[in-house]
């Protein structure tokens, strides 16, 4: 039962290096494809290496969430992190720019990554989704188990206890926001300004909304399938912003480009959907008047060579994210504060995980009384039913006092001696504390589960 | 001599950007207030001239630099009102403020037109419209290299300040963020260029006009009347390119500095190396 996560992000891999993966891991069948692959690893003996996982893509990072059995620990995990640096690069000598955590560590990251503290743009309220869709994932294809979910959900609860009790997310700082401001640098008014979305998303439709805020009139909306951009339209405008919305066909959004003043794109093309070629005649119909173009999208679909060309300016995710973190003083001032909380929901998490090492003991211990319930009590009561419903009333009534004591002994080192002691004084021998087998172990967890519910 | 008046709308700009120093938000809006008093107190001074000699040319070198830097500062506030951009005014009052040193410490010379018995009306025009052309054009190489540095920090995407950010840099800060973006630098670069081209190609018009009838024949070669052209050219092929092929942005902004350089070469050239051949003796 470690938990161990590996990945790269904005801040261990570059943009091209992160595209990769993200390439590769683009489609629910690839990541299914890779998750597999990744459960069928077995160590020397021919035991598996990871239990359950979860893999989490996003727009600047790529995770594999894990738990492992208990044999893995240390070698293990450098063999996963081999095998993920191979499939993607094909070369193991890339895996320095995957990151791993182990237990504690990953734990806190998992909870930062969620509280959208480890995001490029500190605060930024996508991640917690992406993080769900991966659990959702994982459920699909079956390779989450009591651990993984239990850490998920702790990490959601985390999340949202960080976005109510801290400011983090209550500053309009955004990519859409950073958007908006850097498009005021280049353009005098934004009311006669065209803008042309390329693609549907969140972070498109956040950009759009801000663009509307401030005064864009002209937005027109173009995707592969017409009906989607429709849907997407009248699920997340409000009827004044309808108004200014506008669907495209795709075949002809060439033809819209010259008009254009800002370019979003956020496709989930794996290629350029803008090349070089593209916008220089698009540049010279428009008489050399500035066009902006924004790529907030993972692997990139406009071609950064196109900043090249005099009066358009490009700007992807990663320049957006890295001129926000050097402005943001006041979300750092924040991120301390909810750095704190992540902490202390990491702590909290790791007691409970280190009170399943004593499920074991506890386990015994309630054995132990109701065998000794059941032979006096059988003595006096006949009806079964009754007898099994005194017995576990009386051991819980019996048992709270010393259960507490064990589950706060195991999180506590100091007080580890009690647990002794409670060993001692029921006289619980080896034979029962073993465990011998992985249904065993797994039973006796699943129970006591069960009885903290 | 009333130079020494000279020093007060220098005194009070010097002050205003004293009042930069702490970089205190709340000052900045004072800082434009001085700005403006220290345009009065030209105006002032400029009207107490007019009310002693009249509208005439002047014939002091002090006067000449005075009214230069008068025109100058003019044409500046006229713009900064006009288009809501008060942090031009960061940069071109230096300009005046040195201009209105030069006017007080250079020696109370009388210069001497040759024409100035023959063609008054004239004369006085050439220098007006000159002065008029040569500072929009000043105020257009301003706004060009404030759009040269503006569009490196976006193309290079380093060091760009969004709202909200501590150290917001004081020309934007100035402006709050609206009104500092490259389409306005740019527009504010256009019309410098389509009013300031009239008003030279007619000055030096009446220039060519002026020289051939002191030299006697028309447009005989001289250095003055060659870079003349030669600016008047460049100027010509900008607005040409501009108006007929839309050019914009940074060459534009380029070709307004390169244009603005020849300016003051030309003008440094005949007055102080050739002064002569622009009919002074």
């Amino acid at each position: 039962m470690d938990i161990l996560i590996i990945g790269l992000n904005h801040k261990s891999a570059e943009i091209e290096e992160r595209e990769t993966v993200s390439r590769k891991l683009s489609t629910f069948e690839l990541r299914r494809s890779f998750a597999s692959e990744l459960l069928g690893l077995q160590d020397e003996v021919g035991r598996p290496l990871i239990k359950e996982i979860a893999v989490l893509t996003t727009c600047n990072r790529s995770e594999f969430i894990m738990d492992l059995p208990p044999w893995t620990y240390g070698k293990g995990g450098h063999i996963i992190k081999n095998c993920i640096a191979k499939y993607f690069f094909g070369d193991a000598a890339k895996e320095n720019i995957f990151y791993m955590h182990l237990n504690e560590d990953a734990v806190r990251h998992l909870f930062s990554v969620a509280s959208s503290l480890d995001s490029m743009i500190i605060g930024e309220p996508q991640i917690l989704g992406q993080l769900k869709e991966a659990y959702n994932e994982a459920c699909k294809l079956k390779t989450n188990g009591q651990f993984l979910n239990k850490l998920f959900h702790r990490a959601f609860n985390c999340a949202k206890m960080v976005r109510t009790e801290t400011k983090i997310a209550a500053s309009p700082v955004s990519v859409s926001y950073a958007a908006v401001e850097l498009s005021k640098k280049i353009f005098n008014s934004l009311d006669e300004k065209k803008v042309l979305l390329l693609g549907v998303g969140e972070m498109g439709k956040l950009t759009v909304k801000h663009f509307i805020k401030y005064g864009v009139r002209n937005i027109y909306i173009v995707n592969r399938t017409k009906e989607k951009a429709h849907q997407f339209i009248e699920e997340s405008f409000g009827v004044i912003e309808k108004k200014y919305l506008n669907v495209i066909d795709f075949s002809e959004y060439y033809k819209l480009l010259p008009q254009s003043d800002i370019v979003l794109c956020s496709t989930g093309s794996e290629d350029y959907v803008l090349k070089y070629a593209d916008i220089v005649p698009v540049i010279k119909i428009r008489k050399q008047r500035p066009l902006f173009l924004i790529d907030i999208s993972m692997p990139r679909n406009i071609d950064p060579e196109i900043n090249k060309i005099p009066n358009v300016y490009l700007f992807d995710i990663d320049d957006i994210g890295k001129m926000i973190e050097d402005n943001m003083e006041i979300r750092k001032q924040e991120a301390d504060a909810a750095n704190k909380l992540v902490e202390a929901a990491a702590k909290e998490f790791m007691n409970w995980k280190e009170s399943l090492n004593v499920v074991p003991v506890i386990i015994s211990l309630r054995n132990k009384v109701k065998g000794i319930l059941e032979i006096e009590l059988s003595r006096y009561i006949g009806d079964k039913k009754e007898k099994d419903l005194i017995i576990n009333s009386l051991t819980n009534k019996i048992l709270h006092e010393p259960t507490m004591l064990i589950k706060k002994a195991s999180a506590n080192p100091e007080e580890i001696s009690s647990i002794e002691t409670i060993k001692a004084l029921f006289n619980l021998n080896s034979e029962d504390l073993t465990e011998t087998g992985k249904e065993k172990e797994n039973e006796a967890v699943k129970k006591y589960i069960k009885l903290i519910k | 001599m009333l130079k020494e008046l000279y020093l007060i709308p220098v005194v009070v700009y010097i002050l205003s950007y004293f009042i930069l120093l702490p970089r205190e938000k709340k000052l900045y809006k004072l800082f434009i207030y001085l700005i403006y008093a220290g345009f009065i107190c030209q105006s002032i001074i400029f009207f107490i001239f007019l009310g002693i000699k009249g509208l005439t040319v002047p014939v002091h070198i002090d006067r000449f630099v005075f009214f230069n830097a008068w025109i100058l500062m003019f044409i500046v506030v006229l713009f900064s009102l006009f288009y809501k951009v008060e942090y031009i005014l960061l940069y071109i009052t230096p300009l005046v403020a040195v201009n209105l040193l030069i006017g007080f410490f250079v020696p109370h010379v009388h210069i001497k037109p040759v024409m100035l018995s023959t063609d008054k009306t004239i004369l006085l025009t050439h220098i007006i419209l000159i002065l008029i052309g040569d500072s929009l054009f000043a105020l257009a190489f301003i706004v060009s290299l404030i759009y040269i540095f503006q569009e490196r920090k976006i193309k290079s995407k380093k060091n760009l300040k969004i709202l909200g950010a501590k150290d917001v840099s004081i020309p934007e800060a100035l402006h709050s963020g609206s009104g500092y973006n490259l389409e306005l630098l740019d527009n504010i670069n256009y019309q410098c260029l389509k009013i300031g081209f009239p008003f030279i190609t007619i000055g030096i018009v009446m220039g060519i006009y002026l020289s051939s009838s002191l030299f006697k024949t028309f447009m005989i070669v001289k250095p003055i009347e060659i870079i003349s052209l030669i600016t008047w050219l460049i100027y010509a092929v900008l607005l040409h390119e501009r108006v007929a092929k839309g050019l914009r942005g940074k060459k534009a902004a380029v070709f307004s500095v390169i244009g603005f350089l020849l300016i003051l070469f030309s003008l440094s050239f005949s007055f102080y190396l050739f002064p002569v051949f622009h009919g002074l003796e």
